[in-house]
Protein backbone atom coordinates (compact mmCIF):
# COMPACT_ATOMS: atom_id res chain seq x y z
CA UNK A 1 0.00 0.00 0.00
CA UNK A 2 2.27 2.36 0.73
CA UNK A 3 4.69 1.56 -2.20
CA UNK A 4 1.42 2.35 -4.66
CA UNK A 5 1.27 5.53 -2.61
CA UNK A 6 5.02 6.57 -3.18
CA UNK A 7 5.03 5.30 -6.41
CA UNK A 8 1.64 7.57 -7.24
CA UNK A 9 3.92 10.82 -5.56
CA UNK A 10 7.04 10.32 -7.54
CA UNK A 11 5.21 10.27 -10.88
CA UNK A 12 4.76 13.89 -12.63
CA UNK A 13 1.04 13.03 -14.25
CA UNK A 14 -0.63 11.36 -11.03
CA UNK A 15 0.57 15.11 -9.13
CA UNK A 16 -0.83 16.67 -11.59
CA UNK A 17 -4.23 15.43 -11.55
CA UNK A 18 -4.25 15.24 -7.67
CA UNK A 19 -3.17 19.07 -8.16
CA UNK A 20 -6.04 19.68 -10.79
CA UNK A 21 -8.67 18.37 -8.68
CA UNK A 22 -7.53 19.14 -5.54
CA UNK A 23 -7.79 22.74 -6.79
CA UNK A 24 -11.23 22.86 -7.86
CA UNK A 25 -12.28 20.87 -4.59
CA UNK A 26 -9.99 23.76 -2.75
CA UNK A 27 -12.27 26.23 -5.08
CA UNK A 28 -15.52 24.66 -4.05
CA UNK A 29 -15.16 24.15 -0.56
CA UNK A 30 -13.92 27.84 -0.20
CA UNK A 31 -16.84 29.20 -2.35
CA UNK A 32 -19.71 27.28 -0.47
CA UNK A 33 -18.33 27.98 2.99
CA UNK A 34 -18.45 31.81 1.75
CA UNK A 35 -14.75 32.01 3.35
CA UNK A 36 -14.53 34.94 0.79
CA UNK A 37 -18.01 36.20 1.81
CA UNK A 38 -20.38 36.05 -1.48
CA UNK A 39 -17.58 37.07 -3.80
CA UNK A 40 -16.84 33.63 -5.08
CA UNK A 41 -18.83 31.08 -6.80
CA UNK A 42 -18.04 27.54 -7.03
CA UNK A 43 -17.05 25.94 -10.11
CA UNK A 44 -19.89 24.07 -11.26
CA UNK A 45 -22.39 26.98 -11.03
CA UNK A 46 -19.93 29.13 -13.26
CA UNK A 47 -19.88 26.36 -15.77
CA UNK A 48 -23.99 26.27 -15.42
CA UNK A 49 -23.60 30.12 -15.81
CA UNK A 50 -21.54 29.94 -19.44
CA UNK A 51 -23.61 27.21 -20.64
CA UNK A 52 -27.16 29.41 -20.05
CA UNK A 53 -25.05 32.25 -21.74
CA UNK A 54 -24.85 29.98 -24.78
CA UNK A 55 -28.85 30.32 -25.37
CA UNK A 56 -29.81 33.42 -23.42
CA UNK A 57 -28.84 36.64 -25.00
CA UNK A 58 -27.29 39.27 -23.01
CA UNK A 59 -27.13 42.88 -24.30
CA UNK A 60 -28.57 41.18 -27.63
CA UNK A 61 -25.87 38.78 -27.98
CA UNK A 62 -25.02 35.37 -26.82
CA UNK A 63 -21.65 33.99 -25.44
CA UNK A 64 -20.48 33.51 -29.14
CA UNK A 65 -21.61 36.54 -30.26
CA UNK A 66 -19.44 38.33 -27.32
CA UNK A 67 -16.53 35.82 -28.22
CA UNK A 68 -16.46 36.80 -31.56
CA UNK A 69 -16.97 40.47 -30.75
CA UNK A 70 -13.35 40.90 -28.80
CA UNK A 71 -11.65 38.82 -30.92
CA UNK A 72 -12.44 40.25 -34.32
CA UNK A 73 -11.15 43.53 -32.43
CA UNK A 74 -7.93 41.77 -31.61
CA UNK A 75 -7.40 40.55 -34.75
CA UNK A 76 -8.10 43.63 -36.76
CA UNK A 77 -5.65 45.48 -34.41
CA UNK A 78 -2.92 42.98 -34.29
CA UNK A 79 -3.21 42.88 -38.37
CA UNK A 80 -2.56 46.46 -38.64
CA UNK A 81 0.34 46.68 -35.93
CA UNK A 82 2.13 43.69 -37.20
CA UNK A 83 2.14 44.93 -41.00
CA UNK A 84 3.39 48.35 -39.97
CA UNK A 85 5.67 47.61 -37.36
CA UNK A 86 7.42 44.41 -38.57
CA UNK A 87 8.52 45.55 -41.73
CA UNK A 88 9.17 49.11 -40.03
CA UNK A 89 11.89 47.42 -37.91
CA UNK A 90 13.50 45.39 -40.93
CA UNK A 91 14.25 48.44 -42.88
CA UNK A 92 15.33 49.95 -39.34
CA UNK A 93 18.16 47.07 -38.86
CA UNK A 94 19.00 46.94 -42.28
CA UNK A 95 19.49 50.65 -43.19
CA UNK A 96 21.38 53.11 -40.58
CA UNK A 97 19.85 56.38 -41.78
CA UNK A 98 15.97 54.97 -41.34
CA UNK A 99 17.31 53.54 -38.31
CA UNK A 100 18.31 57.24 -37.44
CA UNK A 101 15.06 58.71 -38.36
CA UNK A 102 12.89 56.37 -36.44
CA UNK A 103 15.09 55.28 -33.78
CA UNK A 104 14.70 58.47 -31.44
CA UNK A 105 11.40 58.70 -31.76
CA UNK A 106 10.50 55.44 -31.04
CA UNK A 107 12.37 55.38 -28.45
CA UNK A 108 10.33 57.66 -26.50
CA UNK A 109 7.25 56.14 -26.96
CA UNK A 110 8.50 52.77 -26.20
CA UNK A 111 8.50 52.78 -22.34
CA UNK A 112 4.83 53.95 -22.16
CA UNK A 113 2.96 51.11 -21.25
CA UNK A 114 -0.07 50.97 -24.14
CA UNK A 115 -2.88 50.59 -21.52
CA UNK A 116 -1.89 54.53 -20.51
CA UNK A 117 -3.05 55.33 -23.97
CA UNK A 118 -6.66 54.32 -23.01
CA UNK A 119 -7.87 58.04 -22.13
CA UNK A 120 -6.17 59.73 -25.55
CA UNK A 121 -7.78 57.10 -26.95
CA UNK A 122 -11.12 57.74 -25.99
CA UNK A 123 -10.92 61.84 -26.29
CA UNK A 124 -9.35 60.61 -30.32
CA UNK A 125 -11.94 58.77 -31.22
CA UNK A 126 -14.43 58.18 -29.12
CA UNK A 127 -15.85 54.81 -27.47
CA UNK A 128 -16.54 53.15 -30.40
CA UNK A 129 -14.70 50.60 -31.87
CA UNK A 130 -11.64 52.63 -33.48
CA UNK A 131 -10.58 53.67 -30.10
CA UNK A 132 -10.10 50.25 -29.07
CA UNK A 133 -8.35 48.80 -32.26
CA UNK A 134 -6.53 52.00 -31.68
CA UNK A 135 -5.36 50.94 -28.56
CA UNK A 136 -4.50 47.10 -29.60
CA UNK A 137 -2.46 48.40 -32.68
CA UNK A 138 -0.28 50.81 -30.08
CA UNK A 139 0.32 47.58 -28.15
CA UNK A 140 1.05 45.18 -30.83
CA UNK A 141 3.37 47.46 -32.42
CA UNK A 142 6.24 47.91 -30.04
CA UNK A 143 7.11 43.93 -29.66
CA UNK A 144 6.65 43.46 -32.98
CA UNK A 145 9.09 46.41 -34.20
CA UNK A 146 11.42 45.42 -31.76
CA UNK A 147 12.03 41.47 -32.26
CA UNK A 148 12.09 42.53 -36.23
CA UNK A 149 14.82 44.74 -35.07
CA UNK A 150 16.71 42.69 -32.98
CA UNK A 151 16.01 39.28 -35.27
CA UNK A 152 18.09 41.54 -37.67
CA UNK A 153 20.68 42.73 -35.80
CA UNK A 154 21.93 39.87 -33.48
CA UNK A 155 22.58 37.47 -36.65
CA UNK A 156 25.68 35.87 -36.53
CA UNK A 157 27.87 37.80 -38.65
CA UNK A 158 29.91 35.26 -39.74
CA UNK A 159 26.47 33.87 -41.75
CA UNK A 160 27.15 37.30 -43.60
CA UNK A 161 30.78 36.32 -44.25
CA UNK A 162 29.45 32.86 -45.74
CA UNK A 163 27.02 34.79 -48.63
CA UNK A 164 29.55 37.09 -49.56
CA UNK A 165 32.20 34.44 -49.92
CA UNK A 166 30.01 32.80 -52.12
CA UNK A 167 29.58 35.99 -54.33
CA UNK A 168 26.33 37.22 -52.95
CA UNK A 169 25.55 40.95 -53.31
CA UNK A 170 23.59 42.97 -50.55
CA UNK A 171 20.32 41.81 -52.07
CA UNK A 172 21.39 38.28 -51.68
CA UNK A 173 22.55 38.62 -48.01
CA UNK A 174 18.76 40.36 -46.91
CA UNK A 175 17.21 37.80 -48.55
CA UNK A 176 19.18 35.02 -48.01
CA UNK A 177 20.22 35.58 -44.41
CA UNK A 178 18.98 38.26 -43.01
CA UNK A 179 14.99 37.41 -43.63
CA UNK A 180 15.30 33.76 -43.06
CA UNK A 181 17.49 34.05 -40.09
CA UNK A 182 15.56 36.75 -38.52
CA UNK A 183 12.34 34.98 -38.38
CA UNK A 184 12.29 32.77 -35.95
CA UNK A 185 12.67 36.31 -33.28
CA UNK A 186 10.00 38.09 -35.56
CA UNK A 187 7.36 34.97 -34.88
CA UNK A 188 8.42 35.22 -31.00
CA UNK A 189 7.66 38.87 -31.13
CA UNK A 190 4.01 38.05 -32.99
CA UNK A 191 3.58 36.04 -30.05
CA UNK A 192 4.32 38.71 -27.58
CA UNK A 193 2.27 41.12 -29.37
CA UNK A 194 -0.44 38.67 -29.35
CA UNK A 195 -0.59 38.44 -25.83
CA UNK A 196 -0.72 41.51 -25.21
CA UNK A 197 -3.45 42.50 -27.81
CA UNK A 198 -5.61 40.19 -25.72
CA UNK A 199 -4.42 42.30 -22.38
CA UNK A 200 -5.21 45.28 -24.70
CA UNK A 201 -8.82 44.69 -25.52
CA UNK A 202 -9.63 43.56 -22.12
CA UNK A 203 -8.59 46.62 -20.67
CA UNK A 204 -10.41 49.10 -23.53
CA UNK A 205 -13.55 46.85 -23.16
CA UNK A 206 -13.41 46.82 -19.33
CA UNK A 207 -12.98 50.72 -19.46
CA UNK A 208 -15.55 51.13 -21.77
CA UNK A 209 -17.78 49.26 -24.38
CA UNK A 210 -21.14 47.57 -24.77
CA UNK A 211 -19.91 43.79 -25.74
CA UNK A 212 -17.16 41.81 -25.94
CA UNK A 213 -15.68 39.35 -22.83
CA UNK A 214 -14.62 42.09 -21.09
CA UNK A 215 -17.53 43.50 -20.97
CA UNK A 216 -18.78 40.48 -19.58
CA UNK A 217 -16.56 40.68 -16.84
CA UNK A 218 -17.44 44.15 -15.97
CA UNK A 219 -21.37 43.35 -16.42
CA UNK A 220 -20.63 40.91 -13.39
CA UNK A 221 -19.25 42.91 -11.36
CA UNK A 222 -22.00 45.43 -11.68
CA UNK A 223 -23.94 42.69 -10.25
CA UNK A 224 -22.10 41.38 -8.33
CA UNK A 225 -22.54 38.22 -9.85
CA UNK A 226 -18.67 36.22 -9.10
CA UNK A 227 -19.68 33.16 -11.72
CA UNK A 228 -20.34 35.84 -14.54
CA UNK A 229 -16.57 37.17 -13.70
CA UNK A 230 -14.69 34.07 -13.38
CA UNK A 231 -17.04 32.24 -16.49
CA UNK A 232 -15.40 35.91 -18.46
CA UNK A 233 -12.19 35.19 -17.06
CA UNK A 234 -11.70 31.52 -17.88
CA UNK A 235 -13.64 32.35 -21.47
CA UNK A 236 -10.60 34.68 -22.30
CA UNK A 237 -7.99 32.57 -21.18
CA UNK A 238 -9.04 29.68 -23.34
CA UNK A 239 -9.61 32.20 -26.17
CA UNK A 240 -6.06 33.20 -26.23
CA UNK A 241 -4.59 29.74 -25.55
CA UNK A 242 -6.08 28.93 -28.51
CA UNK A 243 -5.30 32.05 -30.49
CA UNK A 244 -1.84 31.50 -29.78
CA UNK A 245 -1.72 27.79 -30.86
CA UNK A 246 -2.46 29.13 -33.32
CA UNK A 247 0.32 31.62 -33.95
CA UNK A 248 2.79 28.59 -32.95
CA UNK A 249 1.31 26.54 -35.60
CA UNK A 250 1.66 28.65 -38.57
CA UNK A 251 5.23 29.39 -37.47
CA UNK A 252 5.84 25.44 -37.74
CA UNK A 253 4.37 25.94 -40.69
CA UNK A 254 6.56 28.93 -42.27
CA UNK A 255 9.64 28.69 -40.60
CA UNK A 256 10.45 25.08 -39.56
CA UNK A 257 14.40 25.86 -39.52
CA UNK A 258 13.72 27.13 -35.99
CA UNK A 259 12.75 23.74 -34.83
CA UNK A 260 15.27 22.54 -31.94
CA UNK A 261 15.59 26.43 -31.04
CA UNK A 262 14.97 26.06 -27.32
CA UNK A 263 13.19 29.38 -26.50
CA UNK A 264 10.61 28.79 -23.65
CA UNK A 265 10.11 31.94 -21.70
CA UNK A 266 8.37 35.01 -23.41
CA UNK B 1 34.49 35.73 -32.31
CA UNK B 2 37.87 35.25 -33.08
CA UNK B 3 38.30 39.02 -34.28
CA UNK B 4 38.08 42.07 -31.91
CA UNK B 5 35.52 44.13 -32.44
CA UNK B 6 36.70 47.26 -34.92
CA UNK B 7 35.02 50.50 -33.15
CA UNK B 8 33.47 53.05 -35.54
CA UNK B 9 32.61 56.21 -34.95
CA UNK B 10 29.19 57.81 -35.60
CA UNK B 11 29.19 59.67 -39.12
CA UNK B 12 27.85 62.87 -38.40
CA UNK B 13 24.89 62.81 -41.31
CA UNK B 14 23.54 60.08 -38.64
CA UNK B 15 23.71 62.24 -35.53
CA UNK B 16 22.26 65.15 -37.26
CA UNK B 17 19.80 62.43 -38.44
CA UNK B 18 18.52 61.79 -35.36
CA UNK B 19 18.25 65.04 -33.94
CA UNK B 20 16.33 66.55 -36.68
CA UNK B 21 14.15 63.44 -35.91
CA UNK B 22 13.64 64.54 -32.37
CA UNK B 23 13.40 68.10 -33.01
CA UNK B 24 10.63 67.54 -35.74
CA UNK B 25 8.24 65.43 -33.87
CA UNK B 26 8.05 67.74 -31.02
CA UNK B 27 8.33 70.78 -33.20
CA UNK B 28 5.49 69.36 -35.24
CA UNK B 29 3.40 68.14 -32.46
CA UNK B 30 3.27 72.39 -30.86
CA UNK B 31 2.86 73.14 -34.50
CA UNK B 32 -0.16 70.92 -35.37
CA UNK B 33 -2.07 72.25 -31.79
CA UNK B 34 -1.04 76.24 -32.20
CA UNK B 35 -2.16 76.07 -35.60
CA UNK B 36 -5.42 74.33 -34.48
CA UNK B 37 -5.18 71.56 -36.83
CA UNK B 38 -5.67 69.58 -33.94
CA UNK B 39 -8.17 71.17 -31.96
CA UNK B 40 -7.14 72.05 -28.64
CA UNK B 41 -9.71 69.67 -26.25
CA UNK B 42 -7.98 66.43 -27.86
CA UNK B 43 -4.37 67.03 -27.84
CA UNK B 44 -2.14 69.25 -25.57
CA UNK B 45 0.66 70.99 -27.51
CA UNK B 46 3.84 70.10 -25.49
CA UNK B 47 4.56 73.37 -24.27
CA UNK B 48 1.27 73.50 -22.63
CA UNK B 49 2.24 69.64 -20.76
CA UNK B 50 5.37 71.27 -19.75
CA UNK B 51 3.55 74.25 -17.79
CA UNK B 52 0.87 72.03 -15.94
CA UNK B 53 3.74 69.74 -15.06
CA UNK B 54 5.74 72.85 -13.27
CA UNK B 55 2.11 73.50 -11.83
CA UNK B 56 1.19 70.66 -10.80
CA UNK B 57 4.58 70.08 -8.54
CA UNK B 58 2.61 72.73 -5.98
CA UNK B 59 -0.88 72.14 -6.82
CA UNK B 60 -2.60 69.44 -5.82
CA UNK B 61 -5.97 70.70 -7.79
CA UNK B 62 -7.98 69.37 -9.77
CA UNK B 63 -7.46 66.20 -8.92
CA UNK B 64 -6.52 66.08 -5.01
CA UNK B 65 -2.91 64.92 -4.86
CA UNK B 66 0.31 66.71 -5.88
CA UNK B 67 2.34 64.66 -9.30
CA UNK B 68 5.22 63.69 -7.34
CA UNK B 69 2.40 62.58 -4.31
CA UNK B 70 0.80 60.30 -7.22
CA UNK B 71 3.99 59.08 -8.74
CA UNK B 72 5.07 57.74 -5.40
CA UNK B 73 2.12 56.12 -4.64
CA UNK B 74 2.18 54.24 -8.26
CA UNK B 75 5.95 53.29 -7.31
CA UNK B 76 4.75 52.20 -3.88
CA UNK B 77 2.29 49.77 -5.36
CA UNK B 78 4.08 48.57 -7.99
CA UNK B 79 7.57 48.18 -6.13
CA UNK B 80 5.61 45.72 -3.59
CA UNK B 81 3.81 43.88 -6.48
CA UNK B 82 7.15 43.73 -7.87
CA UNK B 83 9.21 42.80 -4.66
CA UNK B 84 6.17 39.78 -3.70
CA UNK B 85 6.17 37.77 -7.77
CA UNK B 86 10.32 37.57 -7.39
CA UNK B 87 10.05 36.73 -3.54
CA UNK B 88 7.85 34.09 -4.52
CA UNK B 89 7.95 33.68 -8.30
CA UNK B 90 12.02 32.85 -8.47
CA UNK B 91 12.26 30.17 -5.59
CA UNK B 92 8.88 28.36 -6.86
CA UNK B 93 10.25 28.68 -10.52
CA UNK B 94 13.60 26.95 -9.20
CA UNK B 95 12.23 24.21 -7.32
CA UNK B 96 9.65 23.42 -9.98
CA UNK B 97 12.73 22.84 -12.35
CA UNK B 98 13.97 20.70 -10.14
CA UNK B 99 11.96 18.74 -7.84
CA UNK B 100 9.26 16.25 -9.25
CA UNK B 101 6.70 16.63 -6.46
CA UNK B 102 6.85 20.47 -6.86
CA UNK B 103 6.37 20.77 -10.23
CA UNK B 104 3.36 17.82 -10.15
CA UNK B 105 1.84 19.79 -7.65
CA UNK B 106 2.05 23.64 -8.90
CA UNK B 107 2.52 22.90 -12.71
CA UNK B 108 -1.57 22.77 -13.22
CA UNK B 109 -2.17 25.53 -10.93
CA UNK B 110 0.49 27.27 -13.26
CA UNK B 111 -1.12 26.46 -16.52
CA UNK B 112 -4.19 27.75 -15.22
CA UNK B 113 -3.51 31.24 -14.15
CA UNK B 114 -1.11 32.11 -17.05
CA UNK B 115 -3.26 32.34 -19.70
CA UNK B 116 -5.60 35.00 -17.29
CA UNK B 117 -4.62 38.43 -18.68
CA UNK B 118 -3.95 40.30 -15.11
CA UNK B 119 -5.82 42.61 -15.89
CA UNK B 120 -8.85 40.03 -15.84
CA UNK B 121 -8.37 39.81 -11.81
CA UNK B 122 -9.77 43.37 -11.57
CA UNK B 123 -13.28 42.91 -10.69
CA UNK B 124 -12.31 39.81 -8.07
CA UNK B 125 -9.49 42.21 -6.63
CA UNK B 126 -12.29 44.67 -6.10
CA UNK B 127 -14.82 41.84 -4.34
CA UNK B 128 -12.21 40.98 -2.45
CA UNK B 129 -10.08 43.57 -1.15
CA UNK B 130 -11.43 46.79 -2.52
CA UNK B 131 -9.66 49.68 -4.09
CA UNK B 132 -7.18 49.93 -1.27
CA UNK B 133 -3.16 49.27 -1.81
CA UNK B 134 -3.76 45.33 -1.37
CA UNK B 135 -6.09 44.69 -4.88
CA UNK B 136 -3.62 46.56 -6.88
CA UNK B 137 -0.81 44.94 -5.09
CA UNK B 138 -2.38 41.43 -6.28
CA UNK B 139 -2.84 42.27 -9.58
CA UNK B 140 0.77 43.51 -10.29
CA UNK B 141 1.74 40.17 -8.11
CA UNK B 142 0.09 38.09 -10.25
CA UNK B 143 0.99 39.38 -13.63
CA UNK B 144 5.14 39.67 -12.34
CA UNK B 145 4.71 36.02 -11.03
CA UNK B 146 4.61 34.70 -14.52
CA UNK B 147 7.74 35.20 -16.37
CA UNK B 148 10.00 34.73 -13.04
CA UNK B 149 8.51 30.95 -12.52
CA UNK B 150 9.33 30.82 -16.31
CA UNK B 151 12.44 32.24 -16.23
CA UNK B 152 13.84 30.57 -12.97
CA UNK B 153 12.50 27.37 -14.30
CA UNK B 154 14.34 27.77 -17.96
CA UNK B 155 17.86 28.62 -16.07
CA UNK B 156 17.07 25.40 -14.21
CA UNK B 157 16.20 23.26 -16.94
CA UNK B 158 19.35 24.35 -18.69
CA UNK B 159 22.03 23.27 -16.34
CA UNK B 160 24.27 21.15 -18.44
CA UNK B 161 23.72 17.45 -17.74
CA UNK B 162 27.10 16.50 -18.06
CA UNK B 163 27.71 18.46 -14.72
CA UNK B 164 24.61 16.87 -13.17
CA UNK B 165 25.99 13.34 -13.98
CA UNK B 166 29.14 14.16 -12.60
CA UNK B 167 28.24 15.49 -9.33
CA UNK B 168 25.72 12.17 -9.14
CA UNK B 169 29.11 10.01 -9.47
CA UNK B 170 30.65 11.53 -7.29
CA UNK B 171 27.68 11.03 -4.93
CA UNK B 172 25.85 14.18 -4.22
CA UNK B 173 22.64 14.31 -3.19
CA UNK B 174 19.54 15.84 -5.25
CA UNK B 175 19.57 19.10 -2.61
CA UNK B 176 23.59 19.13 -3.31
CA UNK B 177 23.19 19.23 -6.90
CA UNK B 178 20.02 21.64 -6.87
CA UNK B 179 22.05 24.15 -4.47
CA UNK B 180 25.43 24.02 -5.72
CA UNK B 181 24.79 23.38 -10.07
CA UNK B 182 21.36 23.76 -11.15
CA UNK B 183 20.81 27.88 -8.96
CA UNK B 184 23.81 29.25 -9.98
CA UNK B 185 23.84 28.31 -13.51
CA UNK B 186 19.77 29.64 -13.43
CA UNK B 187 21.60 32.90 -12.31
CA UNK B 188 21.35 35.00 -15.75
CA UNK B 189 18.05 33.76 -16.58
CA UNK B 190 16.63 34.74 -13.14
CA UNK B 191 18.59 37.83 -13.76
CA UNK B 192 16.55 37.99 -17.03
CA UNK B 193 13.23 37.67 -15.46
CA UNK B 194 13.59 41.37 -13.45
CA UNK B 195 13.86 43.59 -16.87
CA UNK B 196 10.60 41.65 -18.00
CA UNK B 197 8.41 41.57 -14.94
CA UNK B 198 9.42 45.22 -14.28
CA UNK B 199 7.61 45.86 -17.30
CA UNK B 200 4.83 43.68 -16.79
CA UNK B 201 4.12 44.77 -13.39
CA UNK B 202 4.28 48.77 -14.83
CA UNK B 203 1.92 48.31 -17.07
CA UNK B 204 -0.70 45.85 -14.97
CA UNK B 205 -0.27 49.38 -12.40
CA UNK B 206 -1.61 51.50 -14.72
CA UNK B 207 -4.15 49.69 -15.88
CA UNK B 208 -5.13 48.40 -11.84
CA UNK B 209 -5.40 52.16 -11.56
CA UNK B 210 -7.38 53.04 -14.42
CA UNK B 211 -10.23 51.13 -13.22
CA UNK B 212 -9.63 51.36 -9.40
CA UNK B 213 -8.15 53.93 -7.88
CA UNK B 214 -8.36 57.23 -5.89
CA UNK B 215 -4.72 58.28 -6.54
CA UNK B 216 -1.60 57.43 -8.62
CA UNK B 217 -0.61 58.14 -12.14
CA UNK B 218 -3.23 55.77 -13.64
CA UNK B 219 -5.85 57.66 -11.99
CA UNK B 220 -4.25 61.42 -12.80
CA UNK B 221 -4.55 59.99 -16.51
CA UNK B 222 -8.22 58.74 -15.92
CA UNK B 223 -9.08 61.96 -14.17
CA UNK B 224 -7.64 64.26 -17.05
CA UNK B 225 -10.13 62.34 -19.53
CA UNK B 226 -12.91 62.56 -17.17
CA UNK B 227 -12.59 66.66 -16.88
CA UNK B 228 -11.70 66.59 -20.52
CA UNK B 229 -8.07 68.21 -20.12
CA UNK B 230 -5.57 66.19 -22.27
CA UNK B 231 -2.54 68.08 -20.88
CA UNK B 232 -3.07 65.93 -17.39
CA UNK B 233 -3.61 63.10 -20.05
CA UNK B 234 -0.70 63.61 -21.14
CA UNK B 235 1.17 64.55 -18.34
CA UNK B 236 -0.01 61.27 -16.88
CA UNK B 237 1.27 59.20 -20.02
CA UNK B 238 4.80 60.88 -19.84
CA UNK B 239 5.30 60.45 -16.30
CA UNK B 240 4.53 57.06 -16.59
CA UNK B 241 7.05 56.65 -19.10
CA UNK B 242 9.91 58.53 -17.91
CA UNK B 243 9.25 56.52 -14.47
CA UNK B 244 9.19 53.51 -16.03
CA UNK B 245 12.21 54.38 -17.94
CA UNK B 246 14.37 55.21 -15.58
CA UNK B 247 13.37 52.32 -12.88
CA UNK B 248 14.69 50.19 -16.12
CA UNK B 249 18.21 51.45 -16.19
CA UNK B 250 18.42 51.74 -12.66
CA UNK B 251 17.69 47.89 -12.69
CA UNK B 252 19.83 46.80 -15.56
CA UNK B 253 22.78 48.63 -13.95
CA UNK B 254 22.08 46.86 -10.35
CA UNK B 255 22.16 43.58 -12.89
CA UNK B 256 25.63 44.42 -14.19
CA UNK B 257 27.07 45.00 -10.90
CA UNK B 258 26.03 42.06 -9.78
CA UNK B 259 26.38 39.57 -12.54
CA UNK B 260 30.24 41.26 -13.21
CA UNK B 261 31.51 37.73 -12.65
CA UNK B 262 29.09 35.82 -14.19
CA UNK B 263 28.85 34.92 -18.01
CA UNK B 264 25.68 35.09 -19.53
Amino acid sequence: MLKVLGKTLRSEFSLYVISFFGFLLLWDWVAKEQILGRSLAPPLDVLKELHRLTTVKLAGKDLFGHIWDSTRRVFIGFAIGAVFAVPLGLLMALNRYINALVKPVFDIFKPMPPIAWISIAILWFGIEEASKIFIIVIGAFVPCLLNAYNGVRLIDPELYDVIRMLGGNRRAEILHVSFPAAFPAIFSGLQISLSIAWTCVLAAELVSSRSGLGWIIIQGMRLTRPDLVIGGMAIIALVAWLTTLLISGLERLICPWKRGIKEGYL
Amino acid sequence: MAYEAVKVKTPLIIKILSAASIVTFFGGWELIVDLGIVPSTMLAAPSTVFKLFIVKLTDPNPDGALLQTHAWISIQEAGIGYLLSLLIGIPLGLFMGWFTVVRGIFRPLFEIIRPIPPIAWIPLCIFWFGIELWGKVFIIWIGGVVPCVINAWTGVNMTNPTLIQMARTYGASDWQIFRKLCIPSALPMVFGALQITLAICWTNLVAAELLAADSGLGFLITMGRRLALPEMVVLGMVTVGVAGALIGVAIDALEKRLLAGIRR
